[in-house]
């Protein structure tokens, strides 16, 4: 008799695809992600954002401004928790005590949703903090998929996962990242989060259509999109988040809201802080993007 | 050892130690060579180690200059990788890493500079705590103040220094030339502490830094003050333990007086 024969009914359900039967988180509209460069001028001035995206881990700490400003924060706008260290994709075991860390801020939270990137950080006990790319091989998505599961399980909801810029492709991958999300997404019931510049950067970087990607993810499992800038190096890009959304990212964004409809979106920087007005302009132009785009989509209906 | 397993092994020594073995399994883009490709990784661990250890000893930086300070900062980053999923946390080591590593080492006002930021950074996103007022003495009676216990406010902290690292530390923060580095013939005992959102430090005299090291090591007032009378005119040593008190709670650093048994 073998192990697996051995094993109780519910012990090898539990290592069946169990997808998230979580609801899909409602359209919050057009974001920012807050930075405190701008906490000053947003509690003073309460600037026309429909929400805010939080990093996790800037506010996974004892205590200070940064709570106090965020806990402001959250009796004023619907906040969505972002984090950059969760490292799903790693075969390390899972951090718990990172993930429990994470379940305290979103009690104190009450985020709308929580979101990662599909990705690893570091294996042995390292954190590189760095989001790592994986190879689109079966091996990879099954161990995904259970991790996926496991943090879902933890959390006690569905998480959002996003798709990361890449620098480098596999020879071993045996199908392409839009296959694996949706795959990814099919299985464990997560949610995705669509970084449009991540799709443009990815997709020049390897050589493919950004919209061969943007036409391979299902349309219903999208939550939520990411703008950005990047830094173009010539032979490749590198998502710095430290521009303006250059224009290439709004084409691509209007054809994602033509695939994927009324998704929550915000705007994404992380370096070179401009003033929260250049931020605001932004903002405004995904609005109105989207505005324009989803008329003109239910005219031609 | 699953292949998965392996290959991110093999990729995460690429990018520490610069092992090449992962390129095997990495391609080339249609415009780029693999090894440009995953430079991209290797570049980015040490870039974004070093801003983070800038964005947190802002001085230390200023005082070191750019050049010496990342010549510093990936000597850290190469001696002491990041074990903590959260970036908040990498730069902790550093006062202990200046004291130890050549030629650091030869230079103690570095780690000085470096333990004094680490500790202002520290009391600016310490845990909350309630702060005790004057008013809260005026519910203990007279004679049980020589049982009275005294709890640190948790921002609250001590730092010894052997060097002018705190003049230093001023100096950079008013865009002042900062003074030459010197030894101190006597350590200077320095007190932190987060006052509403603000670190704040100042510095304490030696009999100050021995009372309230002791109060918080639950040490009563009254032996406080027998303690504060070997230090100097033992006729004043209440007086002396009282006014150490009123500064303390004035300044917002207990968070609890109880009567101890």
């Amino acid at each position: 008799m073998n192990v697996a024969s051995r094993l109780p009914d519910s012990s090898a359900a539990a290592l069946a695809d169990r997808p998230s039967t979580s609801a899909k988180p409602s359209f919050l509209g057009f974001g920012l992600g807050l930075r405190h460069q701008h906490y000053e001028e947003i509690l003073g001035g309460n600037p026309p954002i429909d929400w805010f995206e939080v990093i996790s881990e800037n506010y996974m700490l004892p205590g200070g401004q940064p709570l106090r400003t965020l806990d402001r924060i959250c009796e004023r706008y619907p906040v969505v928790m972002h984090g950059v260290s969760m490292s799903i994709a790693s075969t390390a075991p899972p951090n718990f005590e990172y993930l429990q860390a994470l379940k305290d801020l979103a009690r104190r939270v009450e985020p709308k949703w929580i979101s990662d990137h599909l990705c690893w950080t570091g294996v042995h006990g390292k954190n590189l903090h760095d989001l790592l790319p994986i190879p689109y091989t079966r091996e990879a998505l099954d161990h995904v998929v259970s991790r996926v599961q496991l943090v879902q399980d933890f959390l006690g909801r569905a998480i959002v996962l996003e798709n990361v810029s890449t620098y480098v492709q596999f020879s071993n991958s045996e199908m392409t990242e839009w296959e694996f999300l949706s795959e990814l997404s099919r299985r464990s019931g997560c949610w995705l989060l669509f970084d449009v510049n991540n799709v443009y950067v990815s997709a020049f970087n390897h050589g493919y259509d950004p919209l061969t990607f943007l036409n391979g993810i299902p349309a219903d499992r999208v939550v939520q999109f990411h703008m950005a800038g990047h830094s173009h190096m010539g032979t490749h890009i590198i998502d710095t988040h430290d521009h303006p959304v250059c224009e290439d990212v709004w084409e691509l964004y209007a054809a994602a809201l033509k695939r994927f409809g009324r998704v929550s979106t915000m705007i994404e920087r992380d370096d070179d802080i401009p003033p929260l007005d250049e931020l605001l302009l932004e903002v405004a132009r995904t609005r109105e993007m989207a505005g324009q785009v989803l008329l003109a989509g239910s005219r031609a209906e | 050892m699953s292949d998965f397993a392996r290959q991110q092994a093999e990729f995460q020594r690429g990018i520490l130690d610069g092992d090449d073995t992962v390129l095997a399994e990495i391609l080339d883009s249609p415009r780029e060579k693999r090894e440009v490709l995953f430079g991209v990784y290797r570049y980015a661990y040490g870039s974004r180690l070093v801003e983070a250890m800038r964005n947190d000893h802002e001085l230390l930086h200023l005082y070191l200059g750019d050049e010496m300070f990342n010549e510093m900062g990936h000597a850290y980053v190469k001696a002491r990788p990041s074990a903590h999923p959260n970036l908040r946390w990498f730069s902790q080591g550093l006062p202990q890493f200046l004291k130890s590593a050549n030629p650091y080492s030869d230079h103690p006002v570095l780690s000085d500079l470096a333990a004094l930021e680490k500790a202002l950074n520290d009391a600016f996103d310490a845990a909350e705590g309630k702060v005790v007022e004057l008013t809260d003495m005026a519910g203990f009676a007279p004679e049980a103040w020589s049982d009275l216990k005294f709890q640190p406010h948790p921002s609250a902290s001590r730092l010894d220094i052997a060097t002018n690292a705190a003049a230093i530390w001023l100096a950079l923060k008013n865009d002042e030339t900062p003074p030459d580095a010197t030894g101190l013939q006597q350590p200077a005992h320095l007190m932190i502490w987060r006052h509403d959102v603000t670190p704040m430090f100042r510095e304490l005299s030696a009999e100050e830094a021995m009372m309230w090291d002791e109060a918080t090591n639950g040490i009563p007032f009254g032996v406080l003050c027998e303690m504060l009378a070997t230090y100097d005119d033992p006729d004043s040593a209440a007086g002396r333990g009282a006014g150490y008190l009123h500064g303390w709670i004035t300044a917002g650093l207990l968070t609890d007086v109880s009567v101890g048994s």
